[in-house]
């Protein structure tokens, strides 16, 4: 329950929030050249 | 199988359930039962939160997904990691703060306790009916893959199930899932891997993916907006949002692995693990299930994936027939070979518009082909009208069974009953919390000891067990059930995700209008769902079953301050 032991890598929730999307994009994007480069 | 094969399956299986009971024995109180005493890791809970969404159907049924339809399917994933974060800024905090063993305490510290027994008793019977389900499916596939009686595969997948869930609880359930997610992983890595290795020696990576694309596999992602397609970019980022907060958020076989964590920290790693892991994950069994595709376009694969179906048309008058098809089947097969051979070349060569001709004549092919598949199955049917003639579900473990060496086989039936296994366990875990907690607790024995609770719980996660098992034996008769179990998730997690909106984020809505609202509203999904099964309104209102999940919210949170502001009036 307590906030001592934040992550080690970012300060602040939102750094890991951010992450989590960037990738979920990232994913899309290579999906898309995925279907397009090989279709 | 060989006795090698039975060697890694019945060892793992059974090593995974004596040391689960082995390393929980001993469980004295009802916190360690339930909650694990709150000493899980952040990976730990990811793991277990992953396994328990994964069933053995997902190891069963994806690859031959991506098989038939390409990889669309992993669009569905796409609001997972979205989901995961509203649920690490809104619900677990609050979970925390009340310090909860269920999700649906919270309702009652918000609203009420009837509102709370709604959504308790509304979990009950849907997850209830899905514990059978989720014994069922797989053992009706596995069992006529290993020659086993359907009844004996359920009880053989629910008795493992029970004996370490009942004994150890929370902890057992966890503890045995990594060991579980370790054998489905890699397993199925391990499958893929060798997948690559038996396709032609000239084909090289890139040329897999050609012919894969070429032949329209490789589209993971759609544009196309349509409310009936379950698989667009629309459905996964908007729908899926809602049903994977519903499901993360509400469900209590997935709450109950997050409430195991150290602190709040862990809990929110643990589901961002998930967010991150979950569409690779998918990737890879997706993946797998193309690569057995290509795998097939150099060598014949069967008519009819379902060996069952195959035997029973051979010994019947319709074999000459049946015959007849394989022989064009086979001629199909051949030239369809050689025009995928001389597509790959021109590719190599960069002859684009030799590519597109021989991409052409592969599709004619193809079409051929899935008219033949058809011709089969109308046979089939002839034959014997019981046999189920979607084979979607047999296409990877045939293909396991006809190409995978000794020992791999065992390994993979021992991924499907893990994934059937880790499911289940997690569902008769929450179950038999909800009910003590929710139900024996609150309302029905509130006085007794901590001792007691403790042997209720237990003897309620034994009564979920043997009940799931009925549920399971029983399904082969109701047939239409299953279908029917299938989409009451989303039936119902629309409204108890919008119990739980409205509980966060509209404080004025008092506990007398949300019950009304949610009543309303489930009341008004169904409706919809009627109208949409009978096709009774066509034309106006065609949905598929994901978007019931955003409609049942949205009901909810609308209704309930309606009804508020009436009432306010009212007075």
């Amino acid at each position: 329950m307590t906030e001592k032991e934040k992550p080690p890598v970012f300060k602040s929730w939102e750094g890991w929030y951010v992450l989590l999307m960037l990738f979920l994009f990232a994913q899309i994007i290579w999906f898309l050249y995925l279907s397009n480069h090989f279709s | 199988m060989s006795t090698i094969d039975w060697i890694v399956l019945i060892g793992s299986l059974l090593f995974i359930v004596i040391y689960g009971v082995w390393k929980t024995r001993g469980s004295k109180d009802l916190e360690g039962y339930l909650k694990g005493n709150n000493d899980a890791k952040w990976w730990s809970i990811g793991i277990s939160i992953m396994a328990t969404q994964a069933s053995a159907i997902t190891f069963l049924s994806t690859p031959g997904q991506a098989y038939t339809d390409g990889m669309g399917f992993i669009q569905m994933y796409f609001g997972l990691p979205l989901a995961m974060i509203i649920l690490s800024v809104t619900f677990i905090p609050i979970f925390y703060k009340l310090k909860v063993y269920t999700a649906y305490e919270f309702l009652e510290t918000r609203f009420d306790l009837k509102t709370r027994s709604l959504a308790a008793i509304l979990f009950l019977v849907q997850r209830g009916l899905a514990a059978g389900i989720t014994i069922y499916a797989p053992a009706i596939i596995l069992s006529t893959l290993l020659h086993w009686n359907l009844t004996l595969t359920n009880v053989f997948i629910g008795l493992l199930v029970i004996i370490y869930t009942v004994s150890g609880g929370t902890k057992a359930v966890t503890q045995t899932q990594k060991q579980q997610m370790l054998v489905m992983m890699g397993g199925m890595i391990l499958a893929g891997v060798m997948v690559l290795q038996m396709l032609p020696a000239d084909l090289s990576f890139t040329d897999t993916l050609h012919v894969a694309g070429k032949m329209g596999k490789l589209n993971p992602v759609s544009f196309d907006f349509d409310l009936e397609n379950k698989y667009n970019i629309w459905t996964g980022m908007i729908a899926a949002v809602f049903l994977f907060m519903s499901y993360f958020g509400t469900d209590q076989s997935q709450v109950q692995r997050y409430l195991t964590g150290k602190s709040l920290t862990q809990s929110r790693l643990g589901l961002i693990m998930n967010g991150l892991l979950k569409i690779p994950m998918q990737f890879i069994i997706l993946f797998i299930g193309v690569l057995v595709f290509v795998f097939y376009q150099f060598n014949e694969a069967p008519l009819f994936f379902n060996k069952t179906g195959t035997e029973k048309v051979l010994q019947s008058s319709n074999a000459g027939e049946y015959k007849e098809l394989e022989k064009t089947y086979h001629l199909v097969f051949e030239k369809k070979k050689d025009a995928v051979s001389s597509m790959v070349a021109a590719e190599k060569v960069g002859e684009a518009e030799l590519v597109r001709l021989h991409q052409k004549r592969i599709k004619e092919l193809q079409v051929e082909e899935s008219a033949l598949r058809e011709e089969a199955k109308t046979l089939i049917v002839k034959t014997d009208p019981r046999i189920e003639t979607n084979d979607k579900d047999y296409i990877f473990m045939n293909f396991v069974m006809d190409y995978m060496p000794i020992g791999m086989i065992g390994l993979l039936f021992s991924v499907m009953f893990c994934a059937a296994m880790s499911s289940t366990a997690s569902e008769l875990n929450a179950l038999a919390t909800t009910t003590t907690i929710d139900l024996y607790k609150r309302s029905i024995q509130p006085q007794k000891d901590e001792k007691h609770y403790l042997k209720s719980s237990k003897m309620f996660t034994l009564m979920w067990g043997i009940l799931a098992i009925l549920f399971a034996t029983s399904m082969s008769l109701f047939e239409n059930l299953i279908q029917a179990v299938n989409i009451l998730g989303s039936l119902f997690y629309g409204t108890i995700l919008g119990i739980f909106l409205v509980a966060f984020y509209v404080k004025k809505v008092g506990a007398r209008a949300v019950f009304i609202a949610a009543i309303v509203s489930e009341i008004f999904v169904l409706i919809v769902h009627f109208l949409n099964v009978y096709e009774l309104a066509p034309g106006l209102l065609k949905m598929g079953y994901l978007w019931y999940n955003l409609l049942g919210c949205i009901l909810v949170l609308l209704f309930s301050i309606l009804i508020q502001k009436l009432v306010q009036n009212h007075k």
